[in-house]
């Protein structure tokens, strides 16, 4: 379906379209100082109410660059991802541009009517029914009544909420309010449709669903921001992304190589990651008691090994350093692809396979042993952390690797390690 | 092709006809929004209630019983009224409530929007519209004890009473006018609210409710100086005897209003982006 999706953006994708967005040297100051935060308020009505000019390209004390000179272009049906770490800028450039806030410099031009998904049923009223809502909520998000009439009937479906249309939303479960929200937002059939990590609601059924009624919406040429901590999503449903650090535009361009980019920074700038090891910077404080020093698959010589080759033996080596005897660790590894869904192909834990990991003081090594790498050729990404109970001591958040065959795996899920035989009887 | 929109760090003051253009395109466009909004409120209102309409009989009555022991026991000494007096104080109460409804009305909507205000962008002046009709239908309510009233106490009318919702509709303004005024900055500092409760409640011992105007000593210059004291003066002269005693104060406040009124509009379009920065994210 995912595929499906992005042949049609593809194809719907013209560079001499016309541009709905266009960000120019935009930049936004806040203050985390919350007494001086309103009084800044309170001073920028003032000046602005007598025509003044503000100086806003200026920080005043206390104050810092939330967005700083940030700039792009976003044509129609075209879709942009935004990735960065929490805190930086992301949802701020999504609320500039939903006009809710002015910039301090630079200007944002926007052409047609702008939906946030940010805001999932944004007026809802608990005490009201679900039919009620649908009209304040659509309402809001700035439709006329007589159009909301005519889509009623389509909202509820979408939202598969039929027998509770008469009840009270607050006797909703969260899944069904959120569904509910969902649905008004994306029948309004916006310009540009602004999407900041909602599209984890509901089951997994609903979420197919949420994907096809996007993809169609793009067929129609809505342009899209995607703001999300997933990459995948972005990957499969962005062509091209911006990467924000602290306000600051990093790089923008593909969405593949923004997300190589973001995902090298999350894991601490990790040296070598496509070499097949992988190096942690060694921490500034010990409290934690047991940190991983480097990551790496290597062959029963104990060479690195570059890459995986399916079907071959491996092991999997986490070299940790422990500032203290530890008893019982629990080291979990969960890999995904990174072709794929967001789905976890492999999900291991030493604890699960009733292995209780001894850990001296000192340096050592913790080795898994893959008698045979059942994972077809393609480039992973796992997450590898190393807990007591729900203690954690240390994680790497993406140990990226890649998996190549000398053999053929007939574009199958899963590598059959095998023997054959014939047995008389 | 759709409509351009460009969001600038610049103050909306400097382009004015840009500004009007925007504020009569939004005000046309949020009229649906604020009667869905006000629909939405009052069912909501009602809905949770057990008593419903009947909180819009009780403070008139309430204060009519209480200030009426209170004469006839000799305790206060109010003059005499042009009105029985339970009837003078039941219909000024039901005045006095539908202004003090419409000037907490703005700060108290924007403030329970915020959420919202944070993450949609649609026109701010249906909140404020919305509540200035919740307020009407308060009123037409109040209008049953109103009636009731009149025909208990069998008080005369005169034709004039059809020009006394213009009074009314003078009155409510003011309260949006100065509730619009403070609202932004009631988001910003809870002292708003806070600060209104009080003077609103100082305020009512500065207005004709409960006793009838007085001429002498420097109360009755204060009382004289309050501008609700005109607007519910005039609207209660029109429904009953039709002799508007001070029509001239009437049109003074009136006209300050209607153009305070339009000032503020403008104010609250300029603030409202800066307010919202600052209380949510």
């Amino acid at each position: 379906m995912i595929a499906e999706l992005k042949n049609k953006i593809i194809a719907t994708q013209n560079k001499d379209s016309e541009v709905v967005i266009s960000v120019e040297e935009v930049s936004k100051k806040f203050c985390r100082d919350l007494k001086q935060s309103l009084f800044y308020g309170v001073q920028d009505i003032a000046t602005d109410l007598i025509g003044g000019r503000r100086k806003s390209q200026y920080l005043r004390s206390g104050e810092f660059w939330a967005l700083k000179d940030v700039g792009f272009q976003l044509r129609r049906g075209e879709a942009l991802g935004l990735v960065g770490a929490n805190g930086s800028g992301k949802s701020t450039l999504l609320r500039i541009i939903s006009g809710l806030i002015k910039p301090d410099t630079g200007i944002v031009k926007v052409k047609g009517r702008v939906a946030p998904l940010i805001a999932l049923g944004a007026g809802f009223n608990p005490i009201l029914t679900g039919r009620e809502n649908i009209y304040a909520n659509m309402s809001i998000l700035g439709l006329p009544t007589k159009k909301i009439k005519k889509l009623f009937d389509d909202v509820v479906d979408f939202a598969e909420i039929w027998e509770a249309i008469d009840a009270p939303v607050q006797t909703y479960s969260s899944g069904m309010a959120a569904r509910l929200g969902f649905a008004c937002a994306v029948h309004i059939e916006p310009d540009v449709l602004l999407i900041d990590e909602v599209l984890a609601v509901g089951d997994v059924k609903f979420k197919m669903k949420c994907h096809q009624r996007l993809a169609k919406l793009r067929e129609k040429g809505t342009a899209f921001i995607l703001v999300t901590h997933n990459p995948h999503s972005t990957l499969n449903v962005c062509d091209s992304a911006i990467y924000l650090k602290k306000g600051q535009l990093i790089q923008s361009g593909e969405s593949e190589v923004i997300i190589r980019k973001y995902e090298e920074d999350l894991c601490l700038n990790g040296v070598g990651s496509t070499t097949g090891i992988m190096v942690l910077p060694r921490k500034q404080n010990d409290d934690l008691g047991l940190d991983i020093l480097s990551l790496s698959f290597r062959d029963e010589h104990n060479h690195v090994l570059p890459h995986l080759l399916t079907g071959e033996p491996a092991y999997l080596c986490v070299e940790c350093i422990a500032h203290k005897p530890i008893n019982n660790t629990n080291l979990g590894v969960q890999i995904k692809s990174l072709s794929g869904e967001n789905d976890l192909v492999l999900y291991l834990t030493s604890t699960s396979d009733q292995c209780k990991l001894k850990i001296p003081r000192g340096k050592v090594e913790i080795r898994m042993k893959m008698p045979y790498c059942g994972l077809v050729p393609g480039v992973y990404t796992s997450k590898i952390y190393l807990r007591d109970g729900i203690r954690t001591f240390d994680s790497v958040e993406a140990f990226r690797f890649t998996v190549k065959a000398n053999r053929n795996t007939s574009k199958c899920l899963f590598y059959q390690p095998r023997e054959w035989e014939i047995v008389l009887k | 092709m759709p409509p351009e929109t460009f969001y600038t760090p610049e103050s909306m003051l400097r382009h004015p006809l840009r500004l009007f253009r925007l504020m009569w395109r939004d005000l046309l466009a949020s009229r649906e929004l604020a009667w869905r909004l006000m629909v939405r409120d009052l069912s909501a209102q009602y809905r949770q209630s057990l008593l419903g309409i009947t909180w819009a009989f009780l403070p008139p009555i309430i204060m009519a019983a209480g200030f009426t022991l209170a004469g006839e026991a000799n305790v206060i000494n109010v003059g005499a009224t042009d009105l029985p007096y339970p009837a003078y104080v039941m219909f000024s109460t039901a005045l006095w409530q539908t202004f003090v409804e419409s000037l907490n009305g703005p700060v108290q909507a924007v403030t329970l929007a915020k959420p919202m205000l944070a993450r949609v962008n649609f026109p701010r002046e249906a909140i404020i519209l919305a509540k200035v009709g919740e307020v009407f239908f308060n009123f037409a309510i109040k209008l049953v004890l109103i009636v009731a009233l009149f025909i208990w106490f069998q008080i005369p009318t005169h034709w004039t009473v059809i020009l006394a919702p213009v009074a009314l509709i003078h009155l409510i303004m003011l309260g949006t006018f100065i509730g619009t005024l403070l609202a932004p900055l009631g988001v910003l500092y809870q002292d708003v609210s806070k600060g209104l409760t009080i003077i609103t409640g100082f305020w009512l011992f500065l207005t004709p409710v409960i006793y009838p105007v007085p001429n002498e000593g420097i109360f009755g210059s204060l009382v004289k100086l309050n501008p609700v004291t005109p607007l519910l003066v005039t609207t209660r002269e029109l429904a009953t005897t039709g002799v508007v005693s001070d029509a001239h104060q009437f049109w003074v406040v009136s006209v300050m209003t209607i153009f305070g009124l339009l000032l503020t509009w403008i104010g609250f379009r300029i603030a409202m982006p800066y307010v919202i920065e600052r209380v949510s994210s």
